[in-house]
């Protein structure tokens, strides 16, 4: 349904019905800049000139105390019609004693008498048109269009009425995913994709069927599901994943995750029930071991330390909790070994935590996209110690930092970089740019056309974690790269035969590519044997240093002067 | 003689009426308009025909139409009457309190009249 609007003027239609004229005058004063309007004198007039004008009218104000038919007698003939009990009835009364009534009757809002000032009746009108409006987009919506299964707001709406009318029963609240649901898609297409949640929607029918409870589709391949309480979800799980397979053949390739919030705490606000749910099924993300994971208390804490850190996140910007740590990298290509580049790497000395993960704090901002703060210090640190380094040593060391898929979308970057670069006497060369596959995976052309730009102010992009994950080659294909990063941990044992073809075949495409190659995570002589005779130009790892603070980083220079 | 000036030689309430109606220009058409208004008469007429719902619908149509103008003392008295007659609420009024209150409101809504009237003869 769309909003109404009289034909000539695009405005919406209003009708004054009052028997006396001085209000029907005023109330025409106080909306005629807004609304186009008609008037009646009392309920007979009026229901003729909205049975006339039902699709077009937003909006009636009725007063009650009319001859020949009053407001309440108007409003039985309005409620008796299917079409016309839809248009929203604002009662105009002077008396206190007839709103029940009045609501009762339907109507759904009220102007008493003597009028409010202007701008108090102009808000009320146009509150009322727009609820009403919303209410009927609403209402044309209660099933999505895929699948047939509940939107999320109806699902919300008809779950807690369910609450409502059985308070004794314990319900579970459920979200079901699909495991890199995009690139079911980026591999078969949408149309595959989208048959896919469709079955998906029937069999969690099917499950429902057999216990009382509700789904919905919150969103691409989001599924929520509230039930009475189920003791074993691995079996649920299992039950819809065959039905699946029933009907698409082998479905290995399709992994389903579910996170369960069991017998859930109804005083808690809908929404924060399906969340709990939610962070379950989130935590699966990588998990190749499991498919099921339940709420419970273990996970209110992770929220809770996830949580603070969120909070702590600007006070460690501006008390400098981050700190950047650098890892050298050398060549291999030369007789000896010589210190070619560093990586930055961030760590947080938290002031109640102490030394916070990486592993924990990185992939949580990056969810919120907190990240960029990070990232901007990092940047910031790194230009700095750069410079300090030059003017110390007289080397000007290239460092590469990091660009989460944040950053990409900053219409600030270019500027964020080159101001540090000019504050710090650098050039683009410098500072390397680290971009990982998840980034490519979201927004593709977007990235390849910030990637493009940068590197033509002389930027160079690293492609970090080659092989990590589906899309490297094809963002190969398409994004122009600097430097490829191999990390050595995809390559478990050198001595297998294997493995050694595999970092032949990368460094192949490197070469290709014309790129040269850094290993990262490298341990020891011989891996750094192979891999030069394999041809790659520079190692990181723990064989020549660990990731280590400025202070400690000096000594590589030092090194270096010795010679 | 301003709009002010004429809510004061009639006993309304200007600010009640600047209130709702917010302009002095409407307040000021306003104002005239009652001089077409038929409530009273209507309610008159009813009384004198011993017209008990007739009574109430002028009656109450007064009061509103007073109550928008800011006229307050009238708005007040055509209430009670209003009350009094309101379909379901029992009789509590004697014929002579009736007859007095009726008389009430017809002077001042006379005398309302005339001093709009001599506003009106100024615009």
């Amino acid at each position: 349904m769309t909003i109404q609007t009289s034909g000539y003027s695009g405005r919406r239609l209003v009708l004054i019905v009052d028997d006396q004229e001085i209000n029907r005058e005023l109330l025409g004063m106080i909306l005629e800049d807004t609304y186009d309007l008609i008037f009646a004198e009392n309920g007979q007039q009026a229901l003729e000139i909205i049975r006339e004008n039902k699709s077009m009218l937003s909006a009636i104000l009725l007063d009650l105390m009319m001859p020949v038919m009053d407001g309440f007698e108007t409003m039985e003939n309005l409620r008796a019609d299917e079409e016309l009990r839809r248009i929203p009835v604002i009662v105009l009364t002077a008396e206190k004693s007839a709103e029940l009534k009045s609501l009762q009757m339907g109507a759904v809002d009220f102007i008493t008498k003597p009028f409010e000032t202007h701008e108090v009746i102009q808000a009320r009108v146009a509150r009322i048109i727009e609820l009403s409006e919303g209410r009927d987009l609403i209402q044309a919506a209660e099933r999505e269009e895929l699948t047939g299964l509940y939107t999320f707001i109806f699902f919300a709406e008809y779950a807690q009425q369910l609450v409502r009318y059985h308070p004794d029963w314990k319900m579970d609240a459920l979200v079901l995913n699909i495991d890199r649901f995009h690139l079911l898609n980026d591999l078969h297409g949408r149309d595959y994709g989208d048959r896919v949640l469709r079955l998906l929607a029937d069999e969690i029918q099917a499950f429902l069927e057999k216990t009382d409870g509700l789904a919905c589709r919150a969103d691409a391949d989001l599924f929520y599901v509230y039930c009475r309480h189920q003791e074993d979800y691995e079996e649920i799980l299992n039950a819809i994943q065959t039905g699946l397979s029933r009907q698409l053949g082998d479905v290995a390739h399709i992994r389903l995750r579910m996170g369960a919030y069991p017998s859930v705490d109804q005083k808690m606000e809908f929404e924060l029930q399906m969340d709990r749910a939610k962070t379950a099924c989130n935590m699966l993300r990588g998990n190749f071991a499991k498919a099921v994971m339940v709420y419970d208390d273990s996970l209110h804490e992770k929220e809770l330390f996830n949580q603070s850190l969120v909070n702590g996140i600007q006070d460690a910007v501006d008390q400098k909790q981050f700190i950047v740590y650098f890892q050298p990298q050398y060549g291999i290509q030369a007789d000896e070994p010589y210190l070619s580049s560093a990586e930055a790497l961030v760590r947080w000395k938290h002031p109640e935590y102490g030394m916070v993960s990486p592993g924990t704090f990185i992939p949580l901002f990056e969810s919120n996209g907190l990240i960029s703060l990070v990232d901007n210090y990092v940047w910031r640190e790194v230009a700095a110690q750069i410079r300090r380094w030059q003017e110390e040593f007289g080397i000007t060391l290239p460092v590469s930092v990091n660009l989460s898929r944040i950053d990409l979308h900053d219409p600030a970057l270019e500027e964020k970089l080159l101001g540090l670069l000019e504050e710090n006497g650098l050039t683009p060369a410098n500072l390397m740019l680290e971009v990982t596959e998840s980034a490519y995976t979201d927004d593709a052309d977007r990235m390849i056309a910030v990637v493009e730009h940068l590197r033509t102010l002389g930027f160079r992009i690293e492609m970090d974690d080659f092989g990590s994950g589906y899309s490297s080659l094809n963002m190969l294909s398409t994004m122009p790269i600097d430097v490829l990063k191999l990390d050595m941990k995809f390559i478990q044992n050198v001595q297998n035969e294997k493995d050694f073809r595999l970092i032949q075949l990368i460094l192949d495409i490197a070469d290709f590519l014309k790129v040269p190659v850094v290993a990262e995570g490298v341990e020891n002589e011989e891996q750094c044997q192979m891999l030069k005779e394999a041809g790659c130009d520079l190692v990181q790892g723990y064989f020549f240093s660990k990731p280590v603070p400025p202070e400690e980083f000096a000594r590589f220079f030092e090194d270096i002067r010795k010679e | 003689m301003t709009v002010q000036e004429l809510y004061e030689s009639i006993g309304g309430s200007y600010d009640s009426a600047k209130k709702i109606l917010q302009m002095d220009k409407l307040i000021s058409k306003f104002i005239l308009k009652l001089l077409d208004d038929k409530s009273c008469e209507n309610l008159m007429a009813a009384a004198a025909a011993q017209d008990a719902a007739g009574i109430f619908e002028g009656a109450h149509a007064m009061k509103g139409v007073c109550a928008n103008l800011g006229l307050n003392s009238l708005s007040e008295a055509a209430s009670a009457v209003a009350e009094e007659f309101r379909p379901g609420n029992s009789r509590s009024m004697e014929q002579g309190e009736l007859d007095r209150r009726l008389a009430d409101i017809k002077s001042q809504y006379g005398k309302t009249i005339a001093g709009i009237q001599a506003f009106a003869s100024q615009q």
